[in-house]
């Protein structure tokens, strides 16, 4: 019976965990702008997107910070779509997740708020607390940098940004055409 | 008069320091955002080289944003240029394509292709003082139905924004009037454009009045060797919140041995943006 609260109560914490828990907001520099009506038209796009709560924005630097919504998936390749349909780039995006025992190793995957990221040129490590990691996928980079970062894996899920024969999980299966972010510290 | 030209160019110099891309005698390589619909109302007051006098030209305008790399603007023409009253002249319509764009950090170079197809009711050209007035200037912008087609590129480089454009036009009948024989029918027009942010020094919200100030030099060439024209255009522009504009622009003459019914105009432009209005797909 005791046991059975236990585990009750375990499971409600761990439901808690779900969608959100851990990838707090985004910080992005958009590029092609230097105006106001032109971050104007960014920041207004940002805000019809249904997993944002907040758009703050820096003017004189491009900045834009969203602050997702609890329980809501994210989804990264739709901020950046909102930004190239207001006829700007991204040129660099930063990942603010606060993290619980996230153990990572260089090069591997991991799931994150239901989310695939692949870690890149990081050193094997356990992730606790606030953590700020840079996408470094096609299009969240400069092509100079793209060439850059390629040079941290050999699997071809960082060209394409789907998963494919090289990321197979723990049971051999493998979830291919699934969405995977490249990530590093 | 040449003084004042001189200060105009000393002036375009001068706005290559800092610079913004909203021009306003021509449109840059950039496009609206997508699912946007921009209004304008544009008035042009032009005086008439056969009297002196000044006379009217209003233009309500619909731009829309179709993607990020598509946009079309629709433009309505009337004037009292030609007769009395205010009449409606007719309409014409223009499409951009951006076909290349490199971003960074607050930089791009972009280049696109735009086309315009007017179709126009009004003589071809004026007759006063025992000559003809306005015969070999094609402007489809209200004067003339024609098409025309060019490409254009901007260079904006965080103090620097230059735009450059380059296009073929051709007139066709005006509806009930055709060109006389020897008018000139084909021109090559081209600009050289650019911006500076006067205002704000610092951003510190998206309220803040932005005072721009450009300048612009346009030009035209009759393939039919019936002259030329080089203009000269200093604005000054406000943008309000972020999303509604005023441009007021004085445009004239600096050289040229082309017939035309004005040398110089006046523009006033009021501009509303309304963003996230529609999805295509």
């Amino acid at each position: 019976m005791k046991a059975q609260r236990i585990f009750l109560i375990l499971a409600i914490i761990s439901f808690s965990q779900i969608a959100n828990a851990q990838l707090q907001k985004a910080e992005f520099q958009a590029s092609g702008l230097t105006c106001s009506m032109c971050s104007n038209a960014i920041n207004k796009a940002l805000k019809t997107v249904p997993f944002i709560e907040t758009v703050n924005t820096d003017l004189n630097k491009n900045v834009f910070e969203v602050i997702f919504k609890k329980n809501v998936p994210v989804d990264f390749d739709a901020i950046r779509k909102k930004v190239e349909d207001a006829g700007f780039s991204i040129a660099k995006l930063w990942v603010i997740a606060d993290l619980h025992n996230q153990k990572i190793n260089n090069d591997e995957h991991v799931s994150i708020d239901g989310l695939n990221f692949h870690f890149m040129n990081v050193k094997s490590q356990t992730l606790n607390g606030s953590q700020r990691f840079q996408l470094i996928d096609k299009n969240y980079v400069s092509a100079k940098e793209f060439k850059k970062c390629s040079a941290y894996t050999t699997m071809p899920c960082y060209q394409t940004g789907t998963m494919s024969n090289c990321c197979k999980s723990k049971d051999g299966a493998v979830a291919s055409g699934n969405r995977i972010y490249h990530v590093t510290i | 008069m040449k003084r004042t030209i001189s200060c105009m160019i000393l002036l375009c110099i001068s706005a290559f320091l800092h610079a913004q891309e909203l021009y306003v005698s021509t449109e840059p390589a950039s496009n609206m955002a997508t699912g946007s619909i921009g209004v304008r109302l544009n008035s042009k007051l032009f005086q008439m080289k056969y009297n002196n006098s000044y006379l009217l030209r209003i233009d309500p305008e619909i731009m829309f944003g179709l993607s990020k790399k598509v946009m079309i603007h629709v433009n309505a023409y009337a004037s009292n240029m030609y007769q009395q009253s205010l009449k409606f002249e007719g309409a014409g319509i223009y499409g951009k394509y951006r076909f290349l764009s490199i971003d960074d950090v607050h930089s791009h170079f972009r280049m696109s292709a735009f086309g315009k197809v007017s179709v126009i009711d009004n003589p071809t050209s004026l007759y006063a003082n025992n000559q003809y007035y306005g015969g070999n200037e094609i402007d489809l912008d209200g004067n003339n139905s024609g098409f025309l087609s060019g490409v254009v590129a901007t260079q904006l480089l965080h103090k620097l924004a230059l735009s450059s454009s380059v296009a073929y036009t051709n007139r066709f009948k005006n509806i009930n009037e055709d060109k006389e024989p020897g008018q000139s029918s084909q021109a090559i027009n081209y600009t050289l454009s650019a911006g500076y942010l006067l205002l704000p020094v610092e951003y510190k919200n998206y309220n803040q009045t932005n005072v721009n100030l450009y300048c612009e030099l346009i030009g035209s060439s009759s393939i039919d060797s019936k002259g030329y024209y080089f203009d000269i255009a200093p604005a000054v522009q406000f943008i309000f919140n972020s999303i509604a504009r005023l441009d007021l622009l004085y445009r004239v003459q600096f050289a040229g041995t082309m017939e035309r019914l004005s040398n110089n105009y006046f523009l006033l432009r009021i501009e509303y943006n309304f963003l996230n209005i529609f999805k295509l797909r």
